[in-house]
């Protein structure tokens, strides 16, 4: 998990791509076959993780209000 | 207005009057075309050429402005190129302030009542503007925004735009068009004040100052170059070149401003712009992550189920080699009785054949010395039977035997027997010797 962690979603859907032409090639043994669909499962995953996270309706704020409640969090975390 | 309804003054004001305004505005423009008619020049802003009566446009400078007016046939007589009396341009016109009184259902208003028009070039401020655009590219400041990494899928994105604008709710819907719900993070400023650059270069400063937020969008709504003069201004193109967040600003065909040269991207409407700020279509990424698990999913299935079935051929292999080898075997059974079957017809032809050739030959063997070998061989069947020991008993005659089946045929012999059987015609009779 460490790997996706690090990814950004133009990296993770690159990597896919790269996966899916390597699957694709034929070329792939088993074991690799294997390892690449687990890592490209869970890229798929991360990537529609990151389209859940703009998914779930457009919330508008004034940039004074998102100040506030960003200057509220260390208290609420204290 | 009449006498008796004229109010009194303002007591301790030495001023004449009170005047009815009418008859005052009357005298206003009275004065006004008193004044001498004169030529002045400045830049073109705001050319408003609406159906009505006149033209309408602003000739303005550095130090000010005056609104003016023409009759249209006036204009029209001119013969003035299309594009020659633009937003901008220098001209020199000729005339004197007017005043339009107004009335009860219209509105006053002052104009400089132009009868005469020349063009006399490009503007200075257009000149300056091209000045400042070229001090900039040649200091590389279109260059770092370009630089800057725009994230596909931003899930905060600032907006610096009118509050009570249009551009505002073009902003949303080209958002809402992508299928993007994320946050949107509003800094207001005035945007069609040439007054503006501050407050616009501070909300952008602002916004980059919080971490959230991953690009921003400078959105305005169309407008005359005079109104869209701030996006021009010096500190917030630097402003904007240097800044650490991508910015799309939203420029028009008709009146690209310097923001969108120093910008990461121009785009030509709000709602571009926003489509800009997120290129990913929401929608469209979903279906393509499907695919892809789709491929995936398939891939894996693929790899395995091909190496299963590979395996249960070579599983089968010695199984049908034992197969074959038992159909082969059959197979020879089945010739082995088959030619068994073949032999054994062939061997009975033979035989019959040779039972035709050996009744032919006992048929040639019949004829008048089989005949009278029969008569001869019945003549001595004949005289066995007149022989036969049967045929003398049958007369009434009877035989005795002892009783180990021997013929008695002496007295001395059936004595020493003592036990004897008399065999008559019809039955035995078992008899014993007595001595008297």
């Amino acid at each position: 998990m460490n790997e996706t962690t690090q990814h950004t979603y133009e990296t993770a859907t690159a990597r896919i791509e790269e996966i899916i032409r390597r699957l694709d090639s034929g070329e792939a043994g088993l074991r690799e076959t294997l390892d690449l669909c687990k890592e490209g499962r869970e890229l798929v995953e991360f990537c529609a993780a990151e389209l859940d996270a703009v998914g779930q309706g457009l919330e508008e704020l004034r940039l004074d209000e998102l100040v506030a409640r960003l200057e509220q969090r260390p208290t609420e975390g204290s | 207005m009449s006498e008796q309804l004229r109010p009194e003054g303002i007591e301790g004001v030495d001023f004449k009057g009170p005047y009815a305004v009418g008859a005052y505005a009357k005298f206003l423009q009275g004065r006004m075309r008193d004044v001498a008619r004169v030529q002045v020049f400045g830049e073109v802003f705001n050319m408003r050429r609406s159906r009505g009566a006149k033209v309408y446009f602003e000739l303005r400078d550095g130090d000010g402005a005056l609104p003016c007016s023409m009759w249209r046939t006036d204009f029209e007589q001119l013969g003035l190129a299309a594009d020659a009396v633009v937003d901008g341009a220098q001209i020199v016109v000729a005339g004197g302030p007017d005043y339009y009184p107004g009335s009860r259902t219209s509105s006053p208003s002052f104009s400089f009542h132009v009868t005469g028009v020349r063009v006399a070039g490009e503007g200075d401020l257009l000149a300056q503007l091209d000045r400042l655009r070229k001090a900039l590219h040649s200091e590389g400041l279109f260059e770092p925004q370009k630089r800057l990494h725009r994230p596909v899928l931003p899930r905060t994105i600032g907006v610096v735009t009118g509050e009570g604008g249009k551009a505002r709710d073009d902003v949303l819907a080209g958002l809402r068009r992508r299928g993007w719900g994320g946050r949107v993070v509003w800094a207001f400023a005035p945007v069609q004040d040439r007054h503006a650059a501050p407050r616009i270069t501070q909300a952008l400063q602002d916004l980059a100052a919080v971490d959230e937020v991953e690009v921003i969008v400078v959105a305005r709504g169309g407008g005359s170059l005079a109104d869209l003069f701030a996006f021009c201004d010096e500190t917030l193109c630097r402003t904007v070149a240097m800044l650490r967040l991508p910015v799309t600003s939203v420029g028009h065909h008709t009146d690209r401003t310097l923001i969108d040269d120093v910008a990461a991207v121009s785009c030509s409407t709000p709602t571009h712009a926003a489509e800009s700020a997120v290129p990913l279509h929401c929608g469209e990424a979903r279906a393509s992550a499907a695919r892809c698990a789709g491929a995936l999913q398939r891939h894996g299935r693929h790899a395995v189920v091909v190496r299963a079935r590979a395996l249960a051929q070579l599983s089968r292999a010695p199984a049908e080699h034992v197969a074959r080898h038992r159909g082969r075997l059959h197979q020879w059974l089945r010739e082995i009785r088959a030619a068994g079957r073949r032999g054994c017809e062939r061997r009975r032809r033979d035989i019959q054949t040779r039972a035709v050739v050996l009744n032919r030959k006992v048929g040639a063997a019949r004829g008048p010395e089989a005949e009278a070998r029969r008569g001869r061989l019945e003549s001595l069947t004949a005289a066995i039977a007149a022989h036969d020991p049967q045929r003398v008993v049958a007369r009434g005659y009877a035989m005795v035997e002892d009783r180990a089946g021997e013929v008695v045929t002496t007295a001395a012999a059936a004595r020493a027997a003592r036990d004897v059987r008399l065999r008559f015609s019809d039955a035995d009779v078992d008899a014993r010797i007595q001595e008297q």
